[in-house]
């Protein structure tokens, strides 16, 4: 019996084992379906890359893989009001989205903005299947729960009859939303979602009640039921880099991604402006005070996903339970980010839509603004940017910081200024230089290196026809790949050194030891009963 | 109502060439109506059977007599004959935007299988389709973002249709259920200790009157050997 026992202490298997001499081989390739991996660029809009003028807009050149639809920028300009049905039928917006009255000051742009805006649930639940429906990913294969604004829209909200996928209309960011200072500016919150929201205007010159002496402010105590609509008035004096967010159960609905950046530009004549930037980034049209200054402008909004949070609306379908799950029984004060967007998409989907794109000698206008539950630390490499404006407030020359780190809180904002002067300060010169939040967490999807909000300081010489950067096709073909943010992919998988780095395989079991162990055991057990049985029979005699 | 049809536009990019003369979109500032049909016969259809004329209201009210539900029609089910004209009037009382699509339609007639009613807040239109003869059940949900899946779906249904789609309120299960919290009380823990001592005294009883039992076993095993020879032969 002793044996036996000594036995099962030696042969005991254990899950991992020691190998001997030579440790198992290399595993090059996890993946069991190549179905997983995604083009870097499927170069769907070839024809909308270029500058082109619609409806009388001027639209610039967008070199990237996903450039803004033009028709939706020209749109996002005019007005649905005053574009053609056929411009309108290129856009997936309703035609009272955005309509574009009066120009009181006579300088020939419209100064009545009438804007409606949608909650939309991207990535929700069905009650009709194990599926998600209206999806987004924000990165291969990452598909958190996502409370958008979207601009009013029209006809499905998915890409066609047999996809789940939503109309490019519909995802995150909730959508930039451009005015001039002194318009008289009608947000209209049409609440086409199963919980309450509202529209609060942080930073905005907003009276706290409307004419009508209704809720001007967006606060907890006035939310706009389902179905429900209500219009906020705003006469904004001031110009500057602002936000809007939901301000109904706010630490949930802001990290849900209910929150976009109001941008009120200087008013000039002839100033027509591009009301939405779905999608934020790059600005096709920009204002005509920033032309004169600036050779571009981009929006850059920073955003980061609970993934706990974000799974409530996936694993409920009834509003009272998800009500339940998300204001109760989760705990916010116990919250995680674990996806970090930069312009709605993590690292690699941010090469397609959210790379600055410059040539040499440019000034760049960057709006930066932090949705994060953290605080950012952003950093372009080759660059030290200056910060011309804190929180929509102007700073004056003396005032005005140039660095290479730019910090900022939650729900801050810095108007940047960015030279690609090659001055060995400004600028060190042509490349393909990373941006990214320099908070170590920022540049990782759920703790996967890289994701997260790195994107590319791209200068053009060094991007392909389809806007893609050269130089990067390995890396390129490794994360654009759902297997690799599921975690099945070994990090360094290049040339002589996959074998060295790549995935050590696992070890066969060992039979011989696995026998004795049985064996051993079922002695044991034949022991014990013989011994229950002779202390019967002894007990009966 | 400055009302804009775009037909010829919208047919050359989605429909099939035999659809043109029919179908279409028209659209304005209040919602649109498309692939209305009001007078092209299905293939299979000789007549129209019947003329329905139908009111579907849309809205949040709608759904507060479901529970779990935000939003949904006034209506669950309707029942028309095959070949009947439907005229359905739309009406949305609430102050977003709803749809009413009906899928699964003959795609010669209703491109992408589709008829799509939309309407931007409150307000009403009104439409016509007419159905084939195919014993079916149709779709007929809102498209926005979850509003099908929090309430606003039901089913058109021709000579009773081809059985109940899921998740209609009042109608059908979903495939996807939700759980809920179940109220275990003192009682319910009476009834398991007491079924517990139940299944225990079976036990015993049978231990006790183990002879009598066997005795019973034995004669219903004779019982059944002398009834089964003659229903094999």
């Amino acid at each position: 019996m002793a044996g036996a026992i000594y036995i099962i202490y030696y042969t005991y298997p254990h899950q991992y084992n020691k190998a001997g001499i030579n440790p198992p081989d290399t595993i090059y390739n996890q993946a069991k379906d190549n179905s997983n991996i995604e083009k870097p660029c499927s170069n769907l809009h070839p024809e909308w890359r270029a500058a082109q003028v619609i409806e009388d807009v001027s639209i610039n050149a967008s070199p990237d893989c996903e450039p803004d639809n033009p028709y939706e920028v020209a749109t996002s300009v005019r007005g649905t009001n005053n574009v053609s049905m056929g411009t309108l039928m290129h856009t997936d917006f309703a035609q009272d989205a955005l309509i574009m009255g009066e120009d009181l000051d006579k300088d020939g742009d419209p100064d009545i903005i009438n804007i409606k805006l949608e909650v939309v649930e991207l990535n929700g639940s069905s009650p009709d299947g194990e599926f998600l429906i209206n999806t987004f990913d924000v990165a291969p294969g990452i598909q958190p729960g996502l409370w958008v604004y979207a601009p009013k829209s029209r006809g499905m909200a998915v890409k066609n009859y047999n996809s789940l996928v939503s109309n490019p209309l519909l995802r995150a960011p909730s959508p930039v939303i451009r005015v001039e200072q002194g318009d008289k500016v009608y947000v209209t919150l049409e609440n086409t979602h199963y919980l309450p929201h509202t529209i609060h205007l942080h930073g905005v010159d907003h009276p706290w009640m409307t004419a009508k002496g209704e809720d001007n402010d967006g606060m907890e105590e006035h939310a706009v039921f389902p179905g429900k609509s209500h219009t906020y008035e705003i006469h904004p004096r001031h110009v500057g880099t602002m936000l809007y967010h939901c301000h109904v159960q706010t630490a949930q609905h802001f990290m849900m991604g209910l929150g976009g950046m109001f941008i009120v530009e200087e008013n000039h004549p002839n100033n027509w402006l591009q009301t939405f930037n779905v999608g934020a980034g790059v600005v096709r049209h920009p204002s005509v005070a920033v032309k004169k200054e600036y050779n571009q402008e981009y929006d850059l909004h920073y955003q980061s996903i609970d993934k706990k949070l974000a799974h409530i609306i996936q694993e409920a379908n009834d509003p009272r339970l998800v009500a339940q799950h998300m204001a109760r029984d989760y705990n916010m004060t116990e919250s995680f980010e674990n996806y970090f967007l930069l312009n709605g998409h993590s690292f690699p989907y941010t090469l397609r839509d959210s790379m600055i794109i410059s040539s040499e000698n440019e000034d760049i206008k960057l709006h930066v603004a932090n949705f994060q539950r953290s605080a950012i630390a952003l950093h372009i490499h080759g660059h030290k940017a200056t910060i011309t404006a804190l929180d929509g407030v102007d700073l004056t020359q003396a005032q005005q910081i140039t660095r290479d780190v730019l910090d900022m809180a939650t729900a801050q904002r810095n108007d940047v200024h960015l030279k690609t002067q090659n001055d060995g300060l400004h600028s060190y010169g042509p490349g393909l230089w990373m941006f990214h939040d320099h908070v170590p967490t920022g540049t990782t999807t759920d703790g996967i290196e890289p994701g997260g909000n790195m994107a590319i300081l791209a200068y053009k010489a060094l991007l392909d026809e389809h806007g893609m950067p050269k130089m990067h096709e390995h890396l390129l073909d490794q994360v654009f790949n759902k297997e690799y943010y599921a975690k099945r992919q070994a990090v360094w998988t290049e040339g002589s050194f996959a074998a060295l780095l790549g995935d050590a395989g696992i070890l066969e079991p060992n039979y011989l030891q696995m026998l004795l162990f049985g064996a051993a055991i079922g002695l044991l057990v034949g022991l014990f009963v013989l011994l229950i049985l002779v202390i019967k029979r002894k007990f009966k005699s | 109502m400055k009302q804009i049809l775009i037909g010829l536009l919208f047919i050359s990019l989605y429909q099939p060439v035999f659809a043109m003369e029919h179908g279409g979109m028209i659209m304005d500032e209040t919602g649109m109506i498309m692939n209305a049909n009001p007078d092209q016969l299905p293939r299979d259809c000789p007549q129209i059977s019947e003329n329905k004329d139908i009111t579907i209201h849309a809205g949040q009210q709608y759904a507060e007599k479901f529970t779990g539900k935000m939003f949904a029609f006034d209506t669950q089910e309707w029942n028309v004959k095959p070949c009947a004209k439907i005229n359905i009037t739309f009406i949305n009382d609430d102050q977003i935007r709803h749809q009413l699509m009906i899928h699964g339609l003959p795609g010669y007639l209703y491109p992408d299988g589709m008829f799509h009613l939309e309407l931007n807040g409150t307000g009403q239109l009104q439409a016509s389709l007419i159905l084939p003869s195919q014993k079916k059940t149709y779709l007929v949900h809102c498209e926005l973002p979850q509003h099908m899946e929090k309430g606003m779906k039901a089913q058109l249904k021709v000579e009773g249709g081809d059985g109940d789609l899921p998740s209609i309120p009042g109608i059908s299960e979903p495939i996807k259920a939700d759980l809920y919290n179940t109220n275990w009380n003192q009682l319910s823990y009476a009834i398991l200790a007491f079924s517990i001592l139940i299944g225990a005294a079976i036990v015993l009883m049978s231990v006790i009157y183990s002879e009598q039992l066997t005795r019973l076993l034995a004669k219903l095993g004779a019982k059944l050997k002398r009834n089964s020879p003659s229903d094999l032969h």
